[in-house]
């Protein structure tokens, strides 16, 4: 062998253990990109044999080689683009039929070949015996066992990798019956071009014509010189061969390949003499029947819940202190705070931590359920609960894959559009995945709740439970009308492809490789969220901050912190702390018992917090005294402080909302109330809304800091109701709907780009669902005031409305339901699921 | 299809028996050593806690005080003669509480 460089590529279907078979192979030395132009994620490796370096590529993990799906695609251009020196196909060797499909697909395209029979553990638990050598015979191809989860097997692939390499490809073909006369014609003309039948194997070219597939016509269109008339030809050829068989040319060959992947199988596979059923198949008697599979989703949809939201809020709370020690930390380092207004530095900073330390507050929820999520998959679940929803999905445009992101996103109350955003990668079907990818956003993230609660506690006090219900259901049925509409209209040109998935067998999930998985996607997502977060936070910090106070306001309101400040400095001169607390120390007593507060937060133990007291009393005997109230003197002089600090806090409370209010921010809310007044909203209201475009956990806080400014003891609930003279429940409900379908916050927007890889989708995804939620929050506003209905009689009007539009678009047929294609390609898949 | 509809209806009601929220309640109090004691409130996403319940109950879970954050989410009591207990309550299942004993000065 020369001392060149290898190039492997390692192709595999799902859960066929592709990726521990990477794993084993490269180790630690490993590098994830995408491939270029997709957001398939491109995992490249490297390992050395015998003095060679090799570079591995992981293929996306693809069942077949047409085109359907993305990865599909990418897999196949790789292939065919990049020419590896040597593939490894690694099949789940407990389920080598299956597995097969694959394989005989890879040896079409003639690319040098190493069968990689992984999982052989699982196969002999099961009683089944595999003839390697015979299998070898019959593919003409190395094949090597392993058990990669084990560590065995690592050498014998490498070496035979390395002995394959250079060699010509495989001759292994399968016999298409009396489409081999078809095969044959279009072969002899597809050799006419020179460059063609350089670049791709003739016969795989021909076969792929005949199975009608798009994408090898466009290759043809690129190369031959007569194009058209090898189309026409191809045309001819499959109108014939139907005329003749009876069948499709498509159905004929995925006919043909499925069967000799049976006669191989039966020819090397030696089954346990006992037919008895497999538990999986079993098993999947009652988790994908009609009644009972439904039951056992909910189930575990409600555990998944469960844990991952409930107990995950409570872990949340468990993990803040850390968090907060964060804030602390950063509050001590910047420079310290001043009377009225602070540094600029110190403000900035402060508010880019609370904007992080507010998403890193949700890693536990996001840790629980990446881990829940990773169990599903590696149990094999997922794809029998795609399965099993696919039936209802389809009638709405999406697929059953879509169940995953709308579940992380939050079907019900409580998720987050980003890792649901993310999860629709796994959806083969490029319409469906778009399609969930613009109604993730409408279901009830997280953010969302506080604003309902605050609305709901306030306008619908007495109905709350039933009000919550509505606003946590009704969102489904405004998004899976969305869904269709989007997906016969806009939608409608992107390629779709049917369910493909077949059921793998149930493997239990090792805590290794879920923690693996869940760590993995949690790093991932806190790499691409913070640091968005953090800009965004900058850019959110200068819209509600500037241009800041007039002149005036700001002496007004140094006048009120001078005045407290006189007078607290007339109380000093009356004790004995005269000419000891000059007035430049107000401020710094003020912080050194923020300071001592801060110190002792959580603590205890009586013990340690003397421990602390003595601390400061040692940093500043004079400080300590009147924050501590040690001696007659200072007790009387920590009253007049106290009423300083709380002037502090007012002025520094009314400057900020002033500012708020005249910022850039608040001048759009202003400038916006013609357009929203349909909907009922007025500026207050906008700038809340905007400040939630950011976030959406601002809008709470910031309706908070604009409500919350005059109340004494109101809470900002009733300080809403009683600041917005003539605000109904009708205005609640409007406001509640827009919020449910407001455009995705600026993370989302930025994971809506990376996963549709265009500008255009997500600004399209900003813009339809702002026009979307002014829509539907003025028709409601509007029409139940015409209609003279209460908020609440409009909310269950407008439930039926959307329950109706519901139905009525399940009822309209998909484009490919009118062409019932491929049906014959869904049907393998059916069968090992009731 | 409409099974699927009424089983999914369901599920949502079902798991919204545990309801949950965004952000995590928090509450530090501390002894102002004049016979006060000072609260803190807030959430974990920076949102004001100003108007959020506070019940103050004895040991026996009888209430003393019943009161609310001020403008600036802080409360401000007397401090109980014997043991007590504060709550945070900013919602069902949304609550801190403190027992007096750990509140030290």
């Amino acid at each position: 062998m020369s001392s060149r460089n290898l190039l492997v590529a390692l192709a595999g279907q799902p859960n066929s253990g592709k990726s521990t078979v990477f794993n084993l192979l490269t180790g630690a030395r490993q590098h994830v990109a995408n491939y270029p132009g997709v957001t398939v994620e491109k995992k490249t490796g490297s390992f050395g044999v015998k003095g060679t370096s090799v570079k591995l590529v992981d293929l996306p993990g693809t069942y077949s080689l047409t085109s359907y799906s993305l990865e599909e695609r990418v897999a196949r251009d790789f292939l065919l683009g990049d020419s590896p020196d040597v593939v490894i196909d690694v099949a789940d060797a407990s389920n080598l039929k299956r597995s097969l499909y694959l394989t005989l697909q890879l040896l079409e395209m003639e690319v040098p070949t190493v069968l990689g029979l992984n999982m052989m553990d699982v196969a002999e638990r099961r009683g089944q015996r595999i003839n390697t050598d015979k299998l070898q015979d019959i593919l003409g191809i190395p094949v090597v066992p392993t058990k990669a989860k084990r560590g065995e097997g690592k050498d014998a692939l490498k070496e035979a990798v390395y002995s394959l390499a250079g060699n010509a490809g495989p001759s292994f073909k399968i016999d298409y019956g009396k489409l081999e006369a078809y095969i044959s014609e279009l072969e002899e003309l597809l050799v006419e071009d020179p460059v063609l039948s350089v670049l791709y194997p003739v016969r795989w070219f021909a076969i792929k014509l005949l199975e009608g597939d798009s994408e090898t016509a466009e290759l043809l269109k690129k190369t031959h010189p007569d194009a058209q008339s090898v189309l026409d030809r191809t045309d001819s050829c499959r109108q014939r061969f139907q005329d003749e068989d009876g069948n499709a040319c498509e159905r004929h060959i995925a006919f043909t390949r499925h069967a000799s992947c049976a006669k191989v199988t039966r020819e090397t596979v030696t089954l346990p003499t006992e037919k008895r059923r497999n538990l999986s198949d079993l098993a999947d008697r009652y988790v994908c029947n009609r009644v009972l599979g439904p039951l056992i989703l909910i189930a575990i949809l409600f555990v998944l819940y469960e844990v991952s939201i409930v107990f995950g809020n409570w872990l949340a709370l468990q993990a803040w202190p850390l968090w907060g020690a964060l804030e602390s930390f950063f509050a001590d380092i910047l420079p310290q705070a001043g009377f009225l207004n602070d540094p600029l530095l110190r403000s900035l900073g402060l508010w880019v931590v609370k904007s992080l330390t507010a998403i890193l507050n949700y890693l536990p929820i996001f840790f629980l359920l990446f881990s829940l999520i990773a169990v599903l998959e590696d149990s094999g679940y997922m794809p029998r609960m795609a399965f099993i929803l696919d039936r209802l999905f389809r009638r709405f445009g999406l697929h059953g894959q879509s169940t995953l992101p709308l579940i992380l996103g939050g079907v019900y109350v409580g998720g987050c559009a980003i890792p649901g955003v993310m999860a629709t990668k796994a959806i083969p079907d490029e319409r469906a995945r778009l399609a969930t990818i613009m109604i993730v956003p409408m279901m009830n993230c997280l953010a969302k709740v506080p604003l309902y609660l605050i609305l709901i506690g306030a306008y619908f006090p007495d109905v709350a439970g039933v009000a919550m219900f509505f606003i946590a259901t009704v969102t489904l049925f405004m998004a899976l009308p969305v869904a269709k509409i989007l997906s016969i209209t806009v939608l409608k040109k992107r390629p779709s492809a049917p369910f493909i998935m077949e059921m793998p067998p149930y493997h239990i999930p090792t805590i290794t490789g879920v923690l693996r998985r869940a760590i993995e996607r949690v790093w991932l997502f806190m790499k691409k969220i913070v640091t968005v977060v953090a800009a965004v936070a900058v850019v959110v910090f200068v819209l509600i901050n500037y241009p800041g106070l007039t002149s005036s306001r700001t002496a007004y309101y140094e006048d009120m912190q001078d005045t407290a400040v006189a007078v607290f400095m007339k109380d000093v001169n009356k004790t004995e702390f005269k000419d000891v607390i000059r007035s430049h120390d107000v401020l710094p007593i003020i912080l050194f018992g923020e300071a001592l507060k801060n110190a002792k937060r959580k603590i205890t133990d009586k013990n340690m917090s003397a421990a602390i007291n003595e601390e400061f009393q040692a940093g500043n005997p004079i400080y300590y005294a009147v924050i501590k109230r040690v001696g007659k003197d200072a007790k009387k002089l920590n009253k007049s402080l106290k009423k300083v600090i709380q002037v502090r806090k007012k002025v520094r409370r009314e400057a900020r909302a002033e500012r708020f209010e005249t910022s850039f921010l608040g001048s759009m809310g202003k400038a916006l109330e013609p357009v929203t007044q349909w909907a009922g909203f007025n500026w207050r209201i906008n700038i809340a809304l905007l400040s939630a475009f950011a976030a959406k956990e601002n809008s709470a806080a910031t309706l908070g800091s604009i409500y919350g400014i005059d109340g004494s003891d109101q809470s900002v609930q009733d300080s809403m109701k009683a600041g917005e003279i003539g605000f109904t429940s009708l205005h609640a409900l409007a406001l509640m709907l827009f919020m449910a379908l407001y455009p995705p916050c600026v993370p989302t927007s930025i994971m809506v780009r990376s996963q549709t890889n265009s500008t255009s989708w997500m600004l399209f995804s900003i813009g339809y669902q702002t026009l979307l939620g002014l829509f539907v929050s003025s028709l409601v506003f509007t029409g139940a005031t015409v209609l003279g209905l209460t908020g609440f009689q409009a909310m269950w009007a407008f439930y039926a409305l959307c329950v109706l539009a519901t139905l009525v678009m399940a009822m309209i047929p998909n484009p490919e339901e009118r062409k019932a294609a491929s049906a014959a390609i869904i049907t393998p898949c059916k069968e090992n699921c009731s | 299809m409409k099974k699927m509809m009424i089983v999914l209806t369901l599920a949502a009601m079902v798991a919204f028996a545990g309801q949950a929220f965004a952000h995590s309640p928090l509450m530090s109090c501390f002894d102002n050593g004049d016979g006060t004691i000072t609260c803190e409130g807030g959430f974990s996403d920076g949102s004001s806690a100003s108007g959020v319940k506070m019940h103050i109950q004895d040991g026996e879970g009888t209430s003393i005080l019943e009161t609310k954050m001020n403008e600036d989410s802080e409360c401000s009591f007397a401090k109980p003669a014997s043991a007590y207990v504060v709550i945070f309550d900013s919602g069902e299942g949304h609550t801190v509480e403190l027992n007096g004993a750990d509140i030290v000065e």
